[in-house]
């Protein structure tokens, strides 16, 4: 099978010019990205996220091992035709227009002329921003840097596309119609690669993530295994004491609110055995729910790990 | 197709910059002083009457319409060969440099393009910029004199190359000062030393005889044949312009040799950079 993106053992270790110091930023990453996923990388301030993309793109140059994009290596500019990119912290041109700019970038990226002229209208108009074509860049938000960044990224109608942080400054009716853009492209089999901070971003729109941790991946899989292994619920209304610490010796964790109580069982035969004493108990039971892990929970246990 | 657009997305980022409009309205206001201000009455060859701002200009002895014209084309090529190549020096490196921009400069490696197509589009766009203002004035020049004065010496054209010459080499310094430290002001500095530095050992001869050290004289000997020969292309010039022969080629040459040592260098360094 030919991945989108296989990463095999990429080391980066930057060295400081004059003291010869080393950083090593990523540390052995071996990542598969299947054609068509929808893919979340993960990882706080200074894990390698940034650095992984980078080598993806042929921005920096990997110490040791190797990235493929459609079994091309990445360090070949013919690979990065099938890619499109928006970066975190882009500088687009001020001096062009969102039609300038589309335009130069999609010539960039191989379209020719006639496919430039037909696109770019039709791009601007899908982001939103087809009255601002005209317009130089210099005088657009945030926002609509954004989106405008989108376009140009998707204008060669890459295979891969490669977002950082994408949602960066659009405010919320941009980030769903962002989010639908991204959908439509899903729909039509693109793969989609999304380096973002918003957990809850990537928790609503990717299959897949990982997440790295001093330049490794520390934890890798999909988004509903990862968030499932919560358990089950079982919410009791004022439980008498007998049974509240009955309960409590079998529950692995216990929430108290307003008088009533919530135990957490680690598996469905244990909450349903919590469920018969609770009968016998002639109590009645609230709710019994099955209990997930949100994508943050995930993350910060993974990332608070020695 | 890549090439073209990062060649002419160089000069549309050229054009948003004042300083290169400056330029062009300084080179306009050149030939509107010659065009409008400055008027000539040539008779059989000999300047009859010359008057700037309707003020008579006096001239010593009788002066040839040739003479008139090779001593205008002469200062003018001067001008361009010292101001205005430092202007242009001081106006490309912020468009050297501007490639390197954190978040620029990963969108545009992002794309199928090669990293010696990136830097080479904007050698050569900056170029074609400088060119094209040099074209401008030079040829605007040529023209009115030509048709003012009867006099259509092409030495003044010639002389330009030899000015584009000297500045695609100190741009090829410019670029490889660039891809080291991705500052403006850096390659401002450095190039502007390298000049200094070339115009000093213009007087390698002299400076030659104050050194009692054998040694000594040998790093002078060999930093003027590495180095751009500034002065001596500048005396090449005066050569082109008065219509004297060259008979040594070597200033342009090992100038030459030097830019292209300075490009490839920075093309190659580029190629290992990590941004």
């Amino acid at each position: 099978m030919t991945y989108a993106i296989e990463t095999e053992g990429l080391v980066k270790v930057y060295k400081q010019r004059w003291t010869k110091r080393e950083m090593r930023a990523v540390d052995g990453i071996s990542l598969k990205v299947e054609p068509g996923a929808t893919f979340g990388l993960l990882g706080p301030n200074g894990a390698g996220k940034t650095t992984f993309v980078k080598m993806l793109l042929a921005c920096a140059h990997p110490t040791a091992g190797r990235a493929l994009v459609f079994g091309k290596d990445s360090w070949i500019p013919e690979s990065r035709r099938s890619i499109g990119y928006l970066p975190e912290n882009h500088r687009f041109p001020t001096y062009l227009t969102g039609a300038g700019m589309l335009d130069f970038y999609g010539a960039l990226s191989g379209v020719d002329a006639a496919t430039r002229k037909k696109r770019i209208p039709e791009l601007l108009d899908m982001v939103g921003l087809d009255r601002w074509g005209t317009t130089r860049l210099g005088k657009y938000s945030k926002g609509m840097l954004q989106r405008v960044g989108l376009a140009q990224a998707l204008i060669h109608e890459p295979k891969l596309l490669v977002l950082d942080e994408p949602s960066d400054g659009v405010d919320p009716v941009g980030r769903k119609q962002i989010r639908d853009i991204l959908h439509g492209l899903e729909e039509k089999g693109v793969t989609i690669f999304l380096n973002s901070h918003l957990l809850q971003e990537v928790e609503l729109f990717c299959r897949d993530v990982a997440i790295i941790r001093k330049g490794q991946v520390a934890l890798e899989g999909r988004v509903k295994d990862l968030t499932s292994e919560g358990g089950y619920r079982v919410d009791l209304e004022h439980a008498p004491d007998n049974l509240a610490t009955e309960l409590k010796s079998r529950a692995k964790a216990v929430v108290s609110s307003n008088g009533n109580l919530q135990f957490l069982f680690s598996t469905r035969e244990e909450a349903n055995l919590a469920l018969d004493t609770v009968r016998a108990a002639n109590c009645e039971v609230e709710s019994m729910t099955r209990a997930s892990s949100t994508l943050e929970e995930v993350f910060i246990r993974t990332v608070e790990q020695k | 197709m890549a090439t073209f657009a990062l060649i002419l997305d160089t000069i549309r980022e050229a054009m948003a910059r004042k300083v290169f409009w400056a330029f062009f309205f300084a080179s306009s206001a050149i030939l509107l002083f010659f065009m409008f201000i400055m008027h000539v009455d040539v008779v059989n060859g000999i300047v009859a009457s010359m008057t700037i701002f309707q003020a008579q200009a006096h001239t010593r002895g009788e002066l040839s319409a040739e003479k008139l014209v090779q001593g205008a084309q002469g200062g003018l090529s001067v001008f361009l060969y010292t101001i205005g190549m430092g202007l242009a020096i001081f106006a490309s490196a912020g468009l050297i440099s501007a490639v390197f921009e954190p978040g620029r400069v990963e969108l545009v490696l992002s794309k199928p393009v090669g990293r010696t197509q990136v830097l080479l589009g904007r050698y050569v766009g900056n170029l074609l910029i400088v060119a094209a203002n040099l074209a401008y004035l030079t040829l605007g020049v040529w023209i009115i004199f030509g048709v003012k004065v009867g006099v259509w010496r092409p030495h003044l054209l010639l002389a330009s190359v030899l000015t584009l010459f000297m500045f695609s080499v100190m741009l090829a310094f410019i670029l490889f000062i660039s891809v080291l430290w991705e500052s403006a002001a850096v390659s401002i500095i450095a190039t502007f030393a390298l000049i200094v530095i070339c115009l000093v050992l213009g007087a390698k001869d002299g400076i030659e005889k104050l050194l009692s050290n054998e040694f000594s004289r040998d790093v002078v000997d060999a930093l003027y044949y590495i180095l751009p020969k500034v002065p001596d292309a500048g005396k090449m010039m005066t050569h082109v312009i008065t219509g004297q022969p060259i008979e040594n080629w070597m200033p342009v040459w090992s100038s030459a040799l030097f830019g292209i040592v300075a490009l490839g260098s920075g093309l190659w360094i580029f190629q290992k950079r990590n941004f």
